[in-house]
Parts: C-alpha cells; structure tokens; sequence
C-alpha cells in the first residue's frame, strides 16, 4: 500500500508524533523533508504546525529571563568557598 | 598504567582548586535557568532559594562523579528535580496533589488527545502580551509542567530529558504531548476570555 518502509520502534508513526519531533528538534533530515511534504497537502497538519511552533516561541519569550537573585549567588559561592577551605 | 588511565584517575580525583574551577565555570553559568525551574516548581522566592542553593552544594559535594565534557546543565537539573522530589516535598509535607498515574491514565483518553486547534488561533496567541503563557504553564501538574519548562524553555533533547526525569523516551514523548494539549486547553479559555470565537 505505501512505498514507505514501516516504521522502526522508538520512530514516530503518526502525523502528530511526527508534527512533534520535527518541532522539538528530534527528527532526521529524511523525517523533516517527509514532513514537510506532507504538510503542503495536509491544512490540519500545516495549521497545526504554525500553531505549536508560535507557542513553543511564546513560552521562551515569556517564560524565561528570570534572574537569579544576587544574594543567592553570594551565598553559594561563599559555602563553596568554605567547603574548599576545610 | 596508558596515558588515559592516568587522565581517568586525574578526573576523579580532581584537587580542590580544579573542582572550583569546574563549579565556576560549568554549574553557575545555568543559576538563572536553574532558579527558574526551581521557581516554577515551587511558586515562593524563599523555597526556590533553598531548592536552588541544596542542588548546587550537592552538585559541589559530589563533583567527582560529575564527567568532564558532559552536560553539566542537564546533571543539575536531575539533581534539582530530586532535591525537589525527595526534600522538598517532604519537608513540606504536600503530598503531590494529584496522583500522576491517575492523571496519566485519565489524559490517556480520547478526550485529551482530541483535536484543539479548531477554538486556538495563531492571532490570538499573538495577543496575549500579559503573563497569560505564563499562568497557563503554571496552572498545569507539577510533572506536565516540568516537561514544558525542560523542552521548550530550556531547549533539552528528548534523551536528556529522559535522564533528568528517570522515565523511557517514549514516556517523556507522550507526557509531553499531553502538556500541550493541557496547555493548549488553557489558552484556548483565555482566549475566549478575550473575546476570539471559535473559528
């Protein structure tokens, strides 16, 4: 039925794990071409895709950049400092 | 004794200014991301503090078996998350809230793995400016979240992730795609607070 070997254990089987790996960086460079096909044909797939991505772009942009306070930092290295010393 | 026998046993016994040397320079490079995880673990200032200063000590503490070239980020924040899991749960006497199996198996249903994208849009998502992200992530089940915060805020592969947590790839895979989809679940309510209909 398919020209396309079945997939080998541990190898994402269905769009959406696909859709997963791809935007996670787990994909083989044949995975992504493959991918990438199939979403010219594919709306639910495309949309999808475009969404996920905006939120993974989101989450970094909105949930990281917090500072570790100075104090904290002070205090670690002056533990550190002594644990050496002893 | 080789040449690399001999560089094994300096690996492992490294002197106290070479163990300085490599907390300086590999584990506080990651305080910022490493008191953020600890932040959104724990929601308070102070217990973040202690969470993050326990997992650093430690790291000093077993310095020896941490491997040269290897991913110093990735080995504090297993340290992290089993300080958090072991001690700080502990000590607070908080019994995680829900049972994860529970949530596992009942996210496990049809009624998670549905299609979302119907009632979330991308100009939507585009109009939150505010800290709505943010609540969304911080609303999901500790084990949900922390999935996120490893994969999307700090760029960890699926590997890595499966070493901080202790779980098979194949669960870090499916836990994640859960938490989106509770995640997506959260934005789509906020965005029907801000007025977008279903399309």
């Amino acid at each position: 039925m398919s020209h396309q070997p079945p997939p080998s254990p541990g190898t994402p089987s269905t769009c959406m794990e696909m859709l997963q790996a791809i935007l996670d960086g787990d994909a083989t460079p044949e995975q992504q071409v493959q991918f990438k096909e199939h979403m010219e044909g594919c709306m639910p797939c495309y949309k999808e895709y475009n969404l996920e991505m905006v939120i993974k772009e989101l989450l970094k942009t909105k949930c990281c950049g917090q500072c570790a306070p100075p104090e904290l930092i002070d205090r670690i290295k002056s533990q550190i400092g002594s644990n050496a010393a002893s | 004794m080789t040449d690399e026998e001999k560089q094994d046993v300096t690996n492992r016994h490294s002197t106290e200014n070479e163990k300085t040397e490599i907390f300086d320079k590999e584990f506080m490079p990651h305080i910022n991301s490493m008191y953020n995880f600890a932040y959104r673990l724990t929601f308070d200032e102070d217990d973040a503090n202690d969470l993050v200063q326990d997992t650093y000590l430690k790291a000093f503490r077993f310095i020896d078996s941490f491997e040269k070239g290897t991913n110093a980020k990735a080995w504090l924040f297993r340290i992290l998350k089993n300080s958090f899991i072991n001690d700080y749960r502990k000590k607070k006497k908080e019994p995680a809230k829900v049972d994860y199996q529970e949530v596992e198996t009942f996210y496990n249903s049809e009624d998670v793995d549905r299609q979302i994208t119907p009632d979330l849009r991308v100009e939507a998502l585009q109009d939150m400016m505010g800290d709505e992200i943010s609540n969304a992530l911080n609303a999901l089940d500790v084990d949900f979240r922390t999935v996120i915060i490893l994969c999307d805020l700090e760029g960890f592969k699926y590997d890595e992730m499966a070493k901080i947590l202790d779980i098979p790839i194949g669960t870090v895979r499916s836990r994640l795609h859960r938490a989106r989809n509770l995640l997506k679940e959260k934005l789509t309510e906020y965005a029907k607070k801000m007025g977008y209909k279903n399309t």
